[in-house]
């Protein structure tokens, strides 16, 4: 019994590490491409970045006791090849190894403090406006709830692309445009749909006797969401904050055609501006970018995941 | 009278940044309207030439196709991993596996698309790669552009369907399983796939209408995909309707048009999640059901 | 603990490494390169391929030569500030909603043509006046001192991007053609020569495909641009006369013949470009029969295909010297040709004239209506006085040479400012003839979509010929009628052109019936 239980638990590990991999193989080579130029690449599509290979030769070398090393300019054509000692050689083939983060780096990092600005408080206002209009239509009676609890969720429906214009001359006409403001609000307006249903659903889940007895003491609305609601939806706030933050980051469009001044550019746009820029013939850069890219949500999972998980096993993920 | 107030932000800023735009997109659907250009009004006529475009059958063929699959990968990728991650026995592999389940969504969705498209569709991509090294170049083919495999090509993409947050929202419905209905079960006689489909799928109906719904959404609005993958080709073998939407505002100068489309595709979305949320049992109905 | 001190330094770090860095060296910056003080005018310039700090095709040190271009021209008018920026231009939310707003930059690089649609909107300013001026920046004596226009190299080319509506929005700063590149070796060890006529080419390419190489590698974008326009051109010629309405005063006498949208919208309600017309059935035959020379995956990336030695050559514009002359892994000779005539003896509708051109224009800089956001009337508009001088200043050889013979791509359009060696060949392709209608992206767009899409379908064995030439046919005709309802035009007026050219198509054979028939 115990020998079979146990074989069946190796099976399962065997299965989940084998989709784990496919999973991630995609992202490695993304990883392992952005090392590597354009002609690399189309020579052989697999392989191992020629700089890091150059850079474990002269580490080599040097263990047997060569002191001067050659190292190309570059990794093209007529380019000379100098002769240097082993920190500069290192350091050489080290540029290149990371020369495409280093253009990615130039491009994002002016918009990387404007798209952190633009999350925090879009997360800030959406968890706000949704937790209370969620508390308001989970916790009180008051007639049309129902159809204007519906009217909010049809507001999911309609396709991004059909308003993408009338929103764009709308806001030109509100003077919105070049600001932070024009992303923020809409991306509120648009946020809280689904933060609504989300924190409905888990406060539906709430026992009702918390809120009756508090209400018994004599406690107004606004003291059982501060004291009672809020530190009771932190998980579900987690997920409402991540599940933003991570359209936020990726939504390129809207703050493309909105701010045009690169004053107030963020991560995405800039992603999709070197897309479609002739710097999208240089792969490497782009691998770069989106590694760059994603390396503040990567760090925001590792304190954020806790909570997160907490948030989507707290059952407010239902229908 | 203060519930009214306490709603007023959410509908204020859903009436100026959603509502004002949606109202004038359904206004503009009746007029000839180029941006920049005078409106005139045309009353249905918009919606009269949708019907006899020559890419209506073949995107609205496509958009059935490509949800129904989107239905079937939610429904079962994600819930057959949850359920091997969740019969796990140590709480910490069950946790790692979460995580690491988990972390694929950090990856913007446009990288995702194009790596697949390079790396396992390329001409030197994954696939055809492999297809030499087996000496079969006679197969080897632009995975994307040949008409015969290029909709399997597309609905493949993000094989095997783990990454994200999907698998979580079903381990949570599978956690919410009290374990006095899994000994009932076992009682009962039911064991592996039976007890699977019998006891677990039924629990986890709630998460799988809500998934439903948000699949059903995302696809029917999406279009992104096709754009920077297919652009809808070869001919309109990948064309869906939101992308000939866009193709039509933004290329073709017809905004008016669009508009209709996108009209369309509203109250196609709406009638779907009617249905859904009408028919679509919960787990909650099975259970007073079955009470 | 330890997760307390790893956010401190996860913070840490990501504070210096975000931190707003005043001190951007000129030249470097990615987006903006200014020098600090306030100046009254910004002039945003969406450069394209000459944006500077970036490398181009990933090769070769980042460019710099407008960057020291806008720098002296800061110096010279200390009020304006040059400001370079990328704009996805090829994206048309981008454009119409950047326009519609008026803030697009100053300075954009499109291809005229995407805005030929929209100058009715006033959304590009008509740089005529400015290029019938002197230029202030050229010395006296010198071409462009009496008139701007003066300057430019290639006259025909450069005029012929006139708008529809006669008016000129863009200002042609380099020039490209494309060409076919071939591996000598490869050529050397099959006994191959350049081919004379069209036969001869397509046997060397049977002779390629026998041993077991691909013939000629082609986009196939490329196909529907300009092997459409080439073998259309080969077909129509010899009735060109007989069927050419318009000839237009500024530029007819460049473009020798050229039909456009408004001439091919009237020729179409004659039955031309339709199954009816056998011209036109013919040259999507000849297009099909040249397929099986391609690659077989026509999403195969053509740099790698040639570049490893698995293709004999390549069709591709003079961009693709860059990179054949730098990249490390380009171990054989190579050089350029162009492609042959078809002769009569090859096809009866053929009359052997020489392959017309295809490219010309390259980078062409249009001025938006943000130019004149400071008075809102081009009269006034200081802004728009810089913007044009900058676009003078630029024009200026010695600084054209140190732009666009940066990068090994494009041909200087300014005399005085010549092309590097590895480009000459394209000079002299560029004395050819201009080819006779531009298919796609002249016209509208909503052709260009299902044209392109249906022609790579009908060749990739998707559909067949019947199906192909239903598609072509509503085509054509809807995209007529979208021409003539946008424009408000009044067909008829061709009419009396067209009757009075009635003799000369007398003798003409294999007219389209309808054509015929009205005679």
């Amino acid at each position: 019994m115990k020998a079979a239980r146990r074989r069946r638990e190796l099976a399962i590990h065997a299965i989940l590490i084998g989709i784990l991999i496919l999973t991630f193989l995609p992202l490695a080579f993304v990883l392992n491409s952005s090392f590597r130029t354009n002609s690399e690449m189309n020579h052989s599509f697999f392989g191992v970045p020629k700089a890091a290979v150059q850079a474990a030769e002269i580490t080599g070398q040097k263990l047997q006791g060569k002191s001067r090393f050659e190292v190309a300019n570059s990794s093209e054509k007529g380019a000379g090849v100098e002769s240097l000692d082993f920190g500069d050689a290192i350091r050489k083939v080290g540029s290149q190894l990371v020369q495409g983060y280093a253009y990615a780096w130039e491009v994002l990092r002016p918009y990387t403090l404007n798209t952190i600005f633009v999350c925090l408080a879009t997360v800030f206002g959406v968890v706000l406006v949704g937790s209370v209009s969620a508390y308001v239509f989970s916790q009180c009676r008051f007639p049309g709830k129902g159809t204007l609890f519906m009217a909010v969720l049809a507001f999911m429906m309609i396709p991004g692309v059909l308003t993408l214009v009338p929103s764009f001359l709308w806001v030109k006409q509100l003077g919105l445009l070049n600001s932070h403001w024009v992303l923020i609000l809409p991306y509120i307006a648009g946020g809280q749909v689904f933060a609504i249903f989300l924190f409905k659903s888990f406060f539906d889940g709430l026992p009702r006797e918390l809120f009756e007895s508090a209400r018994m003491d004599g406690a107004g609305h606004l003291t059982l969401y501060r004291n009672l609601v809020l530190p009771l939806s932190k998980p579900v706030i987690a997920v409402v904050a991540i599940v933003n933050i991570l359209g936020t980051w990726n939504n390129f469009l809207w703050p493309f055609i909105t701010n045009s001044d690169a004053k107030y550019h963020v991560v995405s746009s800039g992603l999709y501006l070197m897309g479609q820029s002739t710097v999208a013939a240089n792969r490497a850069t782009m691998f770069a970018a989106y590694v760059l890219a994603s390396i503040p949500l990567l760090i925001l999972f590792l304190y954020a995941t806790k909570p997160f998980m907490a948030g989507v096993t707290s059952g407010a993920f239902k229908a | 009278m203060a519930m009214y107030a306490m709603l007023t932000p959410t509908f204020l800023l859903l009436a100026v940044f959603s509502l004002v735009p949606f109202v004038w997109a359904i206004a503009t659907s009746f007029f000839d309207y180029e941006v920049g250009a005078e409106a005139k009004f045309i009353g249905l006529s918009n919606y009269a030439e949708y019907f006899t475009d020559p890419t209506l059958l073949s995107s609205f063929g496509n958009l059935a196709f490509l949800t129904a699959f989107g239905l079937a990968t939610v429904m079962t990728a994600p819930l057959i991993i949850a359920k091997l991650i969740f019969s796990l026995r140590s709480e910490r592999a069950r946790y790692l596996y979460r995580v690491l389940f988990l972390i694929p969504i950090v990856v913007p969705g446009v990288a995702g698309l194009m790596i697949w498209q390079g790396m396992i569709y390329g001409d030197s991509g994954f696939l055809n790669e492999l297809l030499r090294l087996f000496g079969r170049d006679d197969l080897t083919r632009g995975w994307l552009s040949d008409p015969q495999t290029v909709l399997w090509a597309i609905v493949f993409i993000g094989f095997p369907f783990a990454g994200g947050i999907n698998i979580l929202i079903y381990y949570a419905g599978l956690a919410n399983i009290s374990d006095s209905v899994h000994e009932a079960a076992e009682l009962d006689g039911a064991r592996g796939i039976r007890k699977f489909l019998s006891v677990d799928v039924p629990l986890v109906m709630s998460q799988i209408k809500l998934l439903t719904i948000l699949t059903v959404i995302g696809t029917v609005q999406g279009f992104e995909g096709m754009f920077i993958l297919t652009k809808g080709g070869p001919g309109f073998n990948t064309m869906v309707p939101g992308l000939w939407m866009y193709m039509n505002a933004f290329s073709f100068q017809r905004m008016g048009y669009a508009c209709a489309i996108g009209v369309i595709l509203f109250l196609l979305i709406l009638g779907l999640t009617i249905l859904n949320m009408k028919y679509f049992r919960s787990s909650e109905d099975l259970r007073a059901e079955a009470a | 603990m330890f997760r307390h001190s790893f956010l401190a330094i996860i913070l840490i770090l990501g504070a210096w490494a975000l931190w707003p860095r005043g001190d951007v060296e000129a030249g470097a910056g990615p987006t903006s390169i200014s020098n600090g003080k306030p100046r009254k005018y910004t002039i945003r310039f969406a450069p394209g391929i000459y944006m500077p700090g970036r490398r181009p095709m990933d090769l070769g040190q980042p460019i710099q030569g407008l960057a020291k271009v806008a720098a002296e021209f800061e110096k010279l008018y200390p009020d304006t500030r040059i400001e370079f920026t990328e704009a996805p231009v090829g994206q048309r939310e981008y454009l119409v909603t950047q326009l519609a707003a008026e803030q697009a930059p100053e300075i954009l690089n499109v291809n005229v043509e995407d805005v030929w649609q929209d100058v009715q909107k006033g959304w590009y300013i008509a740089l005529d006046d400015y290029l019938n001026r002197p230029n202030p920046f050229i010395e006296k004596g010198k071409p462009g001192s009496k008139a701007w226009w003066d300057q430019f190299k290639y006259q025909a080319i450069s005029r012929g991007k006139a708008a529809p509506d006669a008016k000129m929005y863009c200002l042609t700063y380099d020039m490209v053609e494309t060409g076919i590149f071939y591996n000598k070796d490869i050529f050397r060890r099959l006994g191959l020569t350049i081919p004379k006529e069209w036969p001869e080419f397509m046997a060397m390419q049977d002779k390629i495909k026998r041993a077991g190489l691909i013939p000629l590698i082609v986009d196939k974008s490329a196909i529907a641009d300009w092997g459409m326009d080439l073998i259309f051109d080969q077909m129509y010629n010899s009735i060109l006369p007989g069927i050419d309405l318009v000839q237009d005063p500024i530029r007819e006498a460049y473009m020798e013949g050229y039909l456009d949208w408004d001439e091919i919208s009237f020729l179409n309600s004659k039955g031309f470009f339709t199954r009816n017309d056998p011209r036109f059935v013919e040259t999507f035959r000849i297009l099909k029969s040249w397929r099986p020379y391609w690659e077989k995956n026509m999403d195969a990336d053509g740099t790698k295909l040639f570049v490893t030695q698995q293709g004999a050559m390549w069709w591709n514009g003079s961009w693709a010297v860059n990179r054949l002359i730098r990249d490390p892994d380009v171990h054989f000779d190579w050089g350029v040709f162009y492609l042959p005539a078809i002769p009569k003896s090859a096809n009866r509708f053929a009359d052997g004239h020489d392959q017309v051109v295809i490219g010309g224009s390259g980078t062409q800089f249009e001025v938006t209506n943000s130019a004149i956001d400071d008075t809102h009337d081009a009269r006034t508009s200081i802004k728009l006085q810089r913007t044009i001088a900058f676009l003078q200043f630029m024009c200026v050889p010695e600084r054209v040479d140190a732009v666009v013979n940066e990068i090994l791509a494009f041909l200087p359009n300014v005399v005085g400012a010549e092309p590097k060696p590895e480009l000459r060949i394209f000079h002299e392709f560029l004395q050819r003839k201009y080819t006779t209608t531009k298919w796609l992206y002249t016209f509208d767009l909503r052709f260009n979509e299902i044209f392109r899409r249906m022609l790579d379908l009908y060749l990739e064995g998707g559909i067949s010929e019947g199906e192909f030439m239903d598609w072509m046919e509503k085509n054509v005709r809807t995209a007529s009628d979208t021409v003539v309802r946008r424009k408000g035009l009044d067909l008829s007026k061709f009419e009396p052109k067209w009757r009075s050219l009635a003799p000369l198509r007398a003798s003409m054979s294999d007219l389209p019936t309808a054509a015929e028939a009205v005679d």
